[in-house]
């Protein structure tokens, strides 16, 4: 499978109380639409994201913020991969011949419903079971790492000191300014020994992208665009702690996404073969299983990547040279498709101030729910 | 005859001292402490504690009878939820007795007669108590929280441990006495001293000499008096009156356990041989002539040096006194029913297919996703954390977050087979000391009341 990516739309991230869900994905809709170079009329389908059950209904979701109607469009809801399973849903519409261009659009307006953690569900877990948060769910694993492998508190905040140290950069993140580790260290605990730092935050945000073949995208943007090479993803359980075989050191469900993904780009050893990654850093412990989910280093080695500067933007392979979702927030369905956009600005060179050295070919990754859906995927120049 | 062959005893772990509720209150002190129920515990939960003690075997029970005055139910069967918690048949008898202090005494004659019977084998009697009281009350300093259960059977085989009830005698008398109405919150009273003066001796006298005359017995063929009484000051009163030096009350280290005074009184007393009279009060009384042939074994004395110190805020949040107590979801009380097995039986799933245990039972297994090939095992009360984690954006029992007390929980596994995510309760504000491979063991709480329903489950502690 290969499809293209002609245009790219992402909004401002952060607390837009002005602005509507319909401001936000009709801002990132037109953006991808002019960054391509195409018209509303020219679309003949949308997949649009949301997560969260009061971000909408169904394919008015999409259809009407844009005035968008008489054509298909499918709402795509699967936890924080929602955007990039969003994606992948589109793609293969593109591949197979059934369309010639396509939208994906994910947008998630989390401030209308308060700011202290993303909201909850009802209904999601049994009633008797205990509920937990997400920075709790991510707690669990931090805990367990913590005792295994001896990493602390200090190795976390240093993926929160690198991703910041880029985002600052980023004219779109949400927070746009440096932390030190020791303001890191010094943070309200959230879920322990998650402290605020450690944690993404609650944002509002929408990215779209423009997907069509290869073969369509030279004739209307010549080699200006991106090629989505791969697109894994896997679902685990939603009851991980039920599983008496997760050890909680690993995210199965990215392990399993990221080698099909390798598996359909042909990489064998993405440390050499991929120039970059933007991973799932909902929380910092996340970031340094992620590094090991996707075999970028051995179990046990996540925090050695981060201590050593492998992950910074000007390291081996840098990670999140965007800022990643600690600095841009987590609107969840947005966050997936704003990734893949980021890829496709690093790969056509277009990332200023951020970009990195040589970037020809990355990789994105999601991970939601208690770490039951993954979603990983590799983009790079035709 | 009809003995008591076993009795346990369950008192939170929380003590509040009267002092501290003088210095809150301004209240004067009635001096020791009193025995405070954590937020998720009430005369249902207290009772599972107590009763889980004795139960050795779930198929050995045959009737459940739980007295109290503080059920949380005006309509619905705590006996039956209970006998549900310990996974007791379903085709026993249960049965609540409520209404007064002498419910509990009410109860063992019931349980008596059911023995002496033959139809029952083994019949447990709970008594439990969690009475609503508001603060700055005389009431907040006597009362004292807990649960005190015993098991009756026919007695006389000269087995180790057996206390034979000789013979028992009622007397019925309606007293002004303290009083709740069907939609009162709190325990009411018109003069307490109508009662101690008029009501106390006078009743438990009306109810002991007809059994000393039954019996043929003087009061020198009887070892130790046992009474309870509405408070230490009657109890003083009344056994200095007949002779008697008053011994052990328990009312600096528990408070007055209501209903279950009695038992708590008793669970002291089973320990040494010799024949008692045990008497309790409450629109009458109830008197016993009890032979303890054998001392028969409780853990009282563990349950009251088994303690945490709680201050007067954190007292008045547990009651939900202070504090906000907003729930995000609207479970379905038809799920709770539906799963009845794995929510109150405790009940997980062992694959016939790769022999995996595990929590709750569903169709197919989680680790090789077998269909319907498995066995329903129950899991263990005991456990170690596997991981956890202390989480400022939930409260205790899945209410939101309320900025002073953290969600304890912790992914646990169950000696022997299955693991589960627990809330680890009995913890204050969070700053419980809880650490991966620490070992925890199961108690029943109440877990949260929504959709007008109220929820119970399991939850986890520290060994106590």
């Amino acid at each position: 499978m290969e499809v293209a990516i002609i245009g790219t739309g992402v909004t401002k991230f952060g607390h837009h109380w002005e602005k509507d869900q319909e401001d936000l994905l009709v801002e990132a809709a037109y953006e991808a639409i002019n960054d391509a170079g195409v018209e509303f009329k020219d679309i003949e389908a949308v997949w649009c994201g949301t997560f969260y059950p009061f971000s909408g209904i169904s394919g008015n979701n999409f259809s009407d913020p844009l005035k968008f109607f008489g054509k298909p469009i499918s709402r795509v809801e699967n936890y924080c991969a929602t955007g990039m399973d969003n994606i992948r849903n589109a793609c293969f519409a593109v591949a197979c011949g059934a369309y010639d261009i396509v939208m994906a659009a994910g947008v998630e307006k989390l401030m209308d419903n308060g700011s202290r953690g993303i909201p909850y569900i009802e209904g999601i877990f049994p009633p008797y079971m205990p509920a937990v948060s997400a920075p709790g769910m991510f707690a669990l694993a931090a805990n367990r790492a913590f005792k295994e492998w001896g990493w602390n508190k200090e190795d976390l905040a240093l993926v929160a000191v690198k991703n910041h140290y880029n985002g600052a950069k980023h004219p779109k993140a949400h927070f746009r300014s440096e932390i030190t580790v020791e303001k890191a260290l010094n943070a309200p605990m959230i879920a322990y020994p998650l402290g605020l730092y450690d944690c993404s935050a609650v944002s509002d945000g929408a990215a779209a992208v423009v997907l069509t073949r290869p073969e369509i995208a030279k004739k209307l943007v010549g080699d200006e665009y991106a090629v989505i090479k791969a697109i894994g993803m896997a679902v685990e359980t939603i009851h991980p702690w039920a599983r008496p075989s997760e050890s909680f050191l690993s995210f199965p469900a990215t392990v399993k996404a990221a080698k099909m993904a390798y598996k359909q780009a042909g990489i064998e050893d993405p440390m050499k073969e991929i120039d970059f990654g933007i991973v799932h850093d909902c929380f910092t412990i996340t970031e340094l299983i992620n590094y090991q989910d996707m075999q970028l280093c051995k179990p046990g080695e996540g925090a050695k990547l981060i201590r050593d500067g492998v992950t910074a933007i000007d390291g081996d392979f840098p990670i999140n040279p965007d800022g990643g979702l600690k600095s841009f927030g987590h609107p969840i369905a947005a966050s997936g498709v704003r990734m893949v956009c980021e890829l496709t600005r690093q790969v056509l060179g277009k990332a200023e101030g951020l970009q990195v050295k040589d970037a020809e070919i990355g990789f994105a990754h999601n991970l939601g729910g208690p770490y039951s859906v993954a979603a990983v995927s590799i983009v790079s120049r035709p | 005859m009809a003995a008591i062959t076993s009795c346990n005893v369950y008192i939170p772990v929380w003590r509040l001292e009267r002092e501290e509720i003088a210095k809150a209150t301004g209240f004067q002190s009635l001096g020791g402490e009193r025995s405070v129920a954590c937020w998720d515990e009430d005369s249902i939960t207290m009772a599972v504690e107590a009763a889980s003690g004795i139960v050795e075997s779930a198929n050995s029970v045959d009737a459940l009878i739980f007295a109290s005055t503080s059920s949380p139910f005006k309509v619905k069967q705590a006996a039956s939820l209970i006998a549900t918690a310990l996974d007791l048949k379903s085709d026993i008898f249960t049965a609540d007795v409520t209404d007064t202090f002498r419910a509990s005494t009410n109860a063992l004659i019931m349980a008596s007669e059911m023995a002496d019977s033959g139809k029952y084998k083994k019949i447990l009697v709970v008594a439990s108590e969690k009475i609503p009281v508001k603060p700055s009350t005389l009431y907040e300093q006597l009362f004292g929280d807990g649960a005190v259960a015993l098991t009756v059977e026919k007695g006389g085989d000269g087995s180790e441990g057996e206390a034979e009830i000789l013979g028992y005698s009622s007397h019925s008398k309606p007293q002004p006495g303290a009083w709740m109405k069907a939609y009162d919150d709190s325990m009411k009273d018109f003069d307490m001293r109508v009662d101690a003066r008029f009501g106390y001796a006078a009743n438990l006298q009306a109810a002991v000499m007809p059994l000393f005359a039954k019996m043929g017995l003087m009061p020198a063929d009887v070892d130790r008096l046992v009474i309870s009484a509405p408070d230490p000051k009657s109890y003083v009163g009344l056994l200095k009156s007949v002779g008697v030096k008053p011994e052990e009350f328990f009312f600096d280290k528990v408070g007055i356990l209501g209903t279950a005074h009695p038992f708590l009184l008793l669970a002291h007393h089973l320990a040494k041989e010799g024949k008692i009279v045990l008497g309790s009060y409450g629109e009458g009384s109830d008197a016993f002539l009890i032979d303890i042939k054998s001392p028969l074994k409780s853990n009282l004395d563990k349950m009251i040096e088994s303690k945490k110190k709680i201050d007067y805020g954190e007292y008045l949040y547990f009651r939900e006194k202070i504090g906000e107590r907003s729930y995000p979801d609207n479970p379905s009380p038809v799920k709770y029913w539906r799963d009845e097995k794995s929510i109150l039986r405790f009940y997980g799933m062992k694959c016939r297919n790769c022999g995996t245990v595990s929590y709750p039972i569903g169709r197919c297994c989680i680790e090789c996703g077998a269909k319907d090939n498995y066995e329903e095992v129950k899991l263990s009360e005991k456990g170690r954390v596997y991981t956890y984690t202390i989480d400022n954006l939930l409260s205790p029992g899945n209410y939101n977050a309320d900025g002073v007390h953290p969600h304890v929980v912790a992914v646990v596994d169950f000696d022997g087979g299955g693991r589960a995510f627990m809330e680890v309760t009995d913890t204050y504000r969070g700053k419980e000391e809880i650490d991966i491979g620490m070992e925890v063991e199961r108690t029943f709480r109440f877990l949260n009341e929504k959709n007008e329903f109220r929820y119970y489950y399991w939850k986890v502690r520290k060994p106590r």
